[in-house]
């Protein structure tokens, strides 16, 4: 019984251990300090796995052979190690060392100076700001749905952002690593984690040149003391193996903690940070005040989009027809335009032709083409061209976490509903500052209680994936679904659970301010009910979706055809009115077929979004 | 300032599995202006982990990135010009007469903020020389500029 009482008194002491706590000697005080716990990588409590622990996986980060999971321990064989003026793991751990000795008093003049590689790196590392590099989803490309951040640091004097570096955390994958197999590896763990630096322009290739991905830079309120400390620990990561884990401890995760390094008392990481999605790191650091400003990067295929607008309809079908073919340059038609608007004509034709084979394999017809618009390009001056618009930046979209509430009726049976979603948007979903036609759930759980019944699973969505890619007189976009989970559709006189996945091809044009649309769909589903085992079907839908300013619309009908010859017909119209950023009220109302029954349903949501 | 240039763009040819053409393997210097980009780091894994492909470089000022780097340390646009899809982004501005890639481009030729207006200007008129056919290479491009700038009164005390 004593024994447990003192277990408790020392849980209790380890629980309020802080740097204020009475038993704490200076050594435990400098060793609970933000910044010691930071260049450590200590987990705080923002995720689950080896909390107390470094996240470092990699024993050549630590001094002490206890270092991963005893700070102090780590502190002690620091100061042991670091102290000796030649120590060659001064080199190694520049930041460690200039904590001790701003904490310890140590005072040398030049205490790098046996470091050439550290030095002559340190040197070169541009160091006057840092900005944070949000690039965004591409509507089209599944793999890039949650966007990605990097840091980005600047010279003093830098006359061009190209030449800025860039400093990336991803995991290490070689070009092989494409299968199923590494995918699951890449979410699950498995992958070691890495910094990098790459010159910037690499960075803008990459995301706003090929994968048509918009980036937001936002510049940090760092000051140079601030970001010598990024700089010095970044130093001590080169090399350094993290685990990668899609979900917490990402690219966004990272780079909070390099930001507690350089201010520690901005305390990003004490709440559980589970699934960071990288907007939520721009809200995290918005939050504590280090957003000095933004600054909007579009990505090719807004540019295109914005040029293709600039023109008039006439002027528009002649730029699709010169990118197919340049000799209608000497046509009386084109001629008779302005030098300007001959120039932008060209323009949006060069750039609709470098939109559909700047990531293909080089084929001679297809450049002599783009070459044959450059040049017409340039034989007609271009007038002042207009700066591209942004959109409404993502960190003012809503949160992603969401919860709701409904009430409505399902034939003559009234019913109340609790929603729960991980993340992330729907097209009815407040689209302000979200992809317009994106669609990217998962882990999106209701569950429902009808009259005269108990609480049930009503729907459950693993991952729901549509993209609506509208169709232009330049891109052709395909859009596709994709949607796995569990659902209760009417089989063999029941309602019972029903596994199933789901997708298809489709295509979406814009009209006005409407989006039309329509899909294949393929579904295959087990059902306990029925035989066979899998059943399976195919169908189509179609509908229209449209944004206004202070509305969501939609509107759909899709009918499925299955093997054992059910059939299933729905149409549905929905609405959603934002009642401010975090909060929208949401009417729906279903009609249902199958084979042997129909029925209608309501129901008034009330929605709540959230970190 | 000068050397941070230098070890960006060392870095920048350095950065990836991506340039990898005749010229030296790994570098770019015969990309060509309309060179496909297929190779790049599209695959799925690597966006969705934001994958680092291939070797992680870690911005050494010196060391191997790509391109033959003996005698390399000189201030030249070039390993800008042989990166993977910046040749293409130059001509683009330089039939427009500005942009950010003409500004990145004087910059690594040495010229001063006050001179890129005329730098841009000069750029835009000799367009029809400097990229002169449709697979005219990062190389040749590369000496193109060199030879527009050293006939120009103004541009030629940068080469």
């Amino acid at each position: 019984m004593p024994s447990g009482i003192l277990l408790f008194i020392t849980f209790f002491v380890l629980i309020l251990a802080s740097p204020s706590a009475v038993l704490a000697s200076p050594l435990e005080e400098l060793a609970a300090a933000p910044r010691w716990q930071a260049l450590l990588h200590i987990n705080r409590g923002a995720t689950l796995r080896s909390r107390g622990q470094s996240y470092v996986d990699d024993a050549r980060f630590f001094l002490s052979e206890e270092g991963r999971s005893n700070s102090l321990a780590e502190l002690r064989r620091s100061i042991e190690v670091l102290g000796q003026p030649d120590a060659e793991e001064r080199c190694r751990f520049p930041a460690r060392y200039r904590y001790l000795a701003a904490t310890l008093g140590w005072d040398e003049p030049e205490p790098f100076s046996h470091c050439d590689e550290y030095q002559q790196w340190r040197s070169g590392i541009p160091d006057a700001s840092v900005v944070l590099v949000f690039p965004a989803a591409y509507l089209n490309s599944p793999s890039s749905m949650f966007g990605h951040t990097l840091l980005r640091f600047d010279a003093v004097d830098q006359q061009s952002d190209w030449y800025a570096w860039a400093v990336n955390f991803g995991a290490l994958v070689t070009a092989e690593d494409n299968s199923i197999f590494y995918i699951y590896r890449g979410l699950a763990g498995g992958y070691p984690g890495r910094f990098s630096t790459v010159s910037y322009v690499t960075k803008i290739q990459e995301y706003a040149h090929l994968e048509n991905r918009d980036m937001w830079e936002y510049r940090l309120d760092l000051d140079a003391n601030e970001i010598g400390w990024m700089i010095d620990h970044l130093w001590e990561l080169k090399e350094v193996d993290f685990d990668y884990y899609f979900l917490d401890e990402n690219c966004s995760f990272r780079l909070l903690e390099l930001l507690e390094v350089a201010r520690p008392e901005v305390d990003l990481l004490s709440d559980f940070r589970f699934a960071e999605v990288p907007v939520n790191t721009v809200r995290a650091i918005e939050g504590a005040g280090l957003i000095a400003s933004r600054l909007y990067r579009p990505s090719k295929a807004v540019e295109l989009e914005q040029a293709g607008e600039a023109l008039s309809a006439d002027e528009r079908s002649m730029a699709v027809r010169l990118m197919k073919s340049v000799s209608l340059a000497e046509q009386p038609e084109y001629q008779a335009l302005s030098q300007e608007r001959r120039h932008l004509v060209a323009r949006a034709a060069y750039q609709a032709a470098r939109f559909r084979d700047r990531s293909k394999e080089n084929n001679p017809e297809a450049a002599a083409n783009s070459y044959a618009l450059l040049r017409l390009m340039h034989a007609n001056t271009a007038p002042e061209l207009p700066p591209i618009r942004p959109p409404e930046p993502p960190e003012h979209g809503h949160a992603t976490q969401m919860i709701a509430m409904s009430g409505g009726q399902r034939d003559n049976n009234g019913f109340g509903e609790i929603q729960y979603r991980l993340t992330y948007h729907d097209w009815l979903d407040n689209h302000r500052g979200f992809l317009d036609g994106a669609w990217i759930e998962a882990l999106n759980l209701r569950v429902r209680r009808e009259e005269s019944d108990r609480w049930r699973l009503w729907q459950l969505d693993l991952v729901n994936i549509r993209s609506l890619a509208p169709r232009t007189a330049f891109v052709r976009p395909t859009s596709w679904f994709v949607h796995a989970g569990i659902d209760r559709p009417e089989v063999a006189g029941q309602r019972d659970a029903t596994r199933f996945v789901r997708g298809g091809p489709g295509m979406a044009w814009r009209v006005g301010g409407w989006l039309p649309y329509g899909y294949l769909q393929a579904r295959i589903e087990n059902n306990d009910n029925v035989d066979p085992f899998i059943n399976s079907g195919g169908g189509a839908e179609l509908g229209v979706l449209r944004h206004g300013n202070r509305y969501s619309f939609h509107l759909s009908a899709e009918s499925l055809y299955f093997a054992d010859d059910q059939y299933r017909h729905r149409g549905q119209i929905g609405l959603q009115l934002p009642i401010n950023q975090q909060n929208g009220i949401r009417l729906a109302a279903l009609h249902d077929e199958w084979r042997g029954g129909r029925e209608n349903s309501w129901m008034m949501t009330w929605r709540y979004y959230f970190d | 300032m000068k050397k941070t240039i230098i070890a960006a763009l060392l870095l920048g040819s350095a950065a990836g599995a991506h340039a990898d053409a005749a010229g030296g393997p790994g570098c770019g210097w015969g990309n060509m202006l309309f060179e496909g980009q297929s190779g790049m780091p599209m695959h799925l894994l690597a966006t969705l982990v934001n994958g680092t492909s291939g070797n992680a470089t870690f911005g050494m000022t010196t060391g191997t990135n790509g391109c033959d780097t003996s005698g390399a340390l000189t201030y030249s646009g070039k390993s800008l010009l042989a990166m993977n899809g910046v040749l293409e982004e130059v001509a683009m501005d330089m039939a427009t007469g500005e942009g950010e890639a003409l500004t990145a481009l004087s910059v690594s030729m040495g010229v001063p903020a006050e001179e890129r207006a005329h730098f841009n200007q000069v750029m835009h008129q000799n367009f029809s020389a400097i990229f002169s056919r449709d697979d005219v290479t990062a190389g040749e491009v590369a000496d193109q500029i060199s030879a527009v700038m050293k006939a120009d009164a103004v541009l030629a005390k940068h080469i």
